[in-house]
């Protein structure tokens, strides 16, 4: 009795391992699950109360490649934020958007955002969650609403059902809209470049001289605001460049109102940095060199200047050029090329 | 209303005498009552009618409101032994009834002295990200460039705003210090709230729209607030005033 149970349970059981075995090969792709690296501080969003699941991170997927989101039609957020570029709208200085119409500042790029203190060049937006409701509401880049696009959503093909699996319940709201495309975009994390790998003491992590010199010339002039290992302080500083006549944009004041935060901008982070030209919150310098010209010989002094900047950072032409050899072991090809950020158009 | 609510009563007592006999061992809560919360919108201590009916403000200036909204939260209400509380956040518009009733469940027995609740939306909800129901985004109560809520509009039109449409827009909010327009209201009540058991306790209050416009606001001068700052706090000042107990 016992032996005969025996012989049908084992071939069963056999069967049952390499199913699960080949569907656990088959999700590989498909993982979402949200890592915080050894030695990094802790996330400031908050991920227990929108976990990404493998439902919702698929639909934040569908809905960040989906022009219906935009009035028209036309625009989406991979429209401005392409991934082999860190997600930020290459080769842009002023991000554009529906009707070609031109934005006020160059596209920032997407990756870690889980730690971002807040949002955009000036601070304004407050929470992962709430971003996305600038760029669907702003007239010059999707100019919709989010009680439009709920409308829309609501109708369009597949949808309801694609919200059933993630939140389980066919209803589809605001606040479940933007909750998906947080699943999606926090997601976007890069801690795998050369440099994570030599700091790890891991294979492939191996610098050479200039790379090193470069590094330690980052860590004496740079790392107070592009600090490790996120590579920015999250704080908002004036850099000392000449105000755009046309776009006058002074930054952070227009958040807060206070006249000392005149021209300050978010400290961006470096990571990928090669890959998201053109450079600083109006694309104004298309390679990495100009900045460091402009960090050298391009200041120009008021009252909220960066402390760091008051007196000229000096650095010649080889550091700088070992500088940007480092900045580039900054690029992550698995965040760069990670499959499960593409558009899966399903 | 009286007579209602005795015949509540009246049934709630023949429930409870005769609930023992069908559920035997069932505890049923003892000695408590709800309480309902009703805000009729008001202008000069008049039903507020929206769009063609002319009203004058404290300035003396002719003004048509075209709507009228507000969160309310955490609204409490106390007696010398406890208090009872409806935590969560509720989007009051003009244009439905239904947005102006609140109720508060479970209430125990007694007299209750303190009424209180907070115009707006606190800060920690402020900055939690998309938040669902009446704190929906999609409300159309939310701020896009500068995250947070909008904690009450008001918006309307006068013959004195020399503005597109001769629109005035009052859009206020702000949660940081010092331009946090969220305020806390302690109604005043003429008589205690008594909750008896099993009966539902009804509160009217009244938000009136007349107090916006105190100390003497000049729309020709202020008839756009739509950032938090000084004149947002100016004007929260004026709505924390807005409610009495009918
Ligand atoms: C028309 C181009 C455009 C579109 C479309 C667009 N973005 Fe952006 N995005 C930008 C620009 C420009 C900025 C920087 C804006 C600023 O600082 O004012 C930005 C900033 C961001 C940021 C802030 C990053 C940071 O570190 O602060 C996030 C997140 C983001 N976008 C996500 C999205 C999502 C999600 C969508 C789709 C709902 C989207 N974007 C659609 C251009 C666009
Ligand atoms: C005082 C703080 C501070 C210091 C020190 C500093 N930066 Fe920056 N950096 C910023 C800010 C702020 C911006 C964005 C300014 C803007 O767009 O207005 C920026 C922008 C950049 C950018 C453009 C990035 C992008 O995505 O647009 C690069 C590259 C850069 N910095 C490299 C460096 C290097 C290399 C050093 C050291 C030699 C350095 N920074 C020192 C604050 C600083």
């Amino acid at each position: 009795m016992r032996i005969r149970t025996l012989k049908y349970l084992l071939p069963l059981l056999a069967g049952m391992f390499i199913l699960v075995l080949s569907l656990g090969s088959d999700k590989k792709e498909e993982e979402v699950q949200f890592v915080r690296p050894k030695g990094w501080p802790k996330p400031v969003y908050d991920l227990s109360k929108n976990k990404p699941t493998i439902n919702g991170f698929k639909l934040g997927r569908k809905l960040f490649f989906d022009p219906i989101l935009s009035r028209d039609g036309s625009t989406s957020c991979a429209s401005c934020h392409t991934q082999w570029s860190a997600f930020t709208h290459v080769d842009h200085g002023l991000s554009h958007g529906i009707n070609g119409l031109k934005g006020k500042r160059n596209s920032l790029t997407l990756f870690n955002l889980a730690w971002n203190k807040s949002f955009m060049w000036d601070g304004g937006i407050n929470n992962l969650e709430v971003q996305p409701l600038g760029p669907i509401t702003n007239p010059v880049e999707m100019d919709n609403t989010l009680e439009n696009v709920v409308k829309k959503l609501d109708t369009a093909k597949g949808y309801r059902a694609r919200f059933f699996l993630a939140f389980g319940d066919s209803g589809i709201t605001g606040q479940r809209v933007l909750k998906a495309i947080a699943q999606f975009t926090v997601m976007f994390e890069s801690f795998n470049s050369k440099y994570d790998k030599y700091v790890r003491e891991e294979p492939g992590g191996e610098m050479t001289e200039q790379e090193l010199h470069g590094l330690k010339l980052f860590r004496k002039n740079c790392a107070s605001c592009h600090k490790e290992p996120l590579f920015t302080n999250y704080a908002f500083e004036n850099v000392g460049l000449a105000v755009d006549t046309e776009l006058k944009d002074y930054g952070r004041m227009a958040i807060t109102h206070d006249p000392d935060d005149s021209l300050k901008f978010k400290v961006p982070s470096l990571r990928n940095v090669a890959m998201s030209y053109p450079y600083l919150h109006d694309g104004r310098f298309r390679t990495i060199r100009q900045v460091l010209d402009h960090y050298t010989d391009g200041i120009i002094q008021s009252p909220t200047l960066a402390k760091e900047f008051r007196k000229p950072m000096i650095l010649t032409d080889q550091d700088k050029t070992d500088l940007i050899e480092f900045l580039k072991t900054l690029s992550d090809k698995d965040f760069l090329f990670d499959i499960r950020f593409r558009d899966w158009r399903d | 209303m009286k007579l209602q609510s005795f015949k509540v009563c009246y049934i709630v007592f023949l429930v409870l005498i005769l609930a023992p006999v069908s559920s035997f061992g069932k505890t049923i809560p003892l000695n408590r009552g709800w309480i309902t919360v009703i805000i009729d919108p008001v202008f000069n201590g008049e039903p507020l009618k929206m769009a063609d009916q002319l009203y004058v403000n404290e300035h003396g200036d002719t003004i048509y409101i075209d709507l009228f909204r507000f969160y309310i939260t955490n609204m409490r209400l106390s007696s010398e032994s406890t208090t009872v509380s409806d935590t969560v956040s509720h989007l009051v518009d003009a244009e439905d009834e239904a947005s102006a009733t609140f109720h508060i469940n479970n209430v125990p027995a007694g007299s209750y002295t303190s009424l209180q609740f907070t115009v707006g939306v606190d800060s920690i909800t402020n900055t939690s990200g998309a938040n669902g129901g009446d704190l929906d985004p999609a409300k159309g109560m939310y701020w896009v460039w500068n995250s947070g809520y909008i904690m009450a509009k008001l918006e309307g039109h006068s013959r004195v705003c020399k503005t597109l449409h001769h629109a005035f827009e009052f859009h206020i909010g702000g949660y940081m210090p010092p331009f946090n327009a969220a305020r806390l209201v302690n109604v005043k009540l003429s008589h205690p709230v008594v909750v008896l058991n099993g009966c539902n306790t009804i509160v009217r209050l009244k938000a009136d729209v007349a107090a916006w416009f105190k100390g003497n606001l000049d729309l020709s001068k202020l008839n756009s607030v739509v950032i938090p700052g000084k004149e947002a706090n100016i004007i929260a000042d004026n709505y924390a005033q807005m409610f009495s107990v009918e």
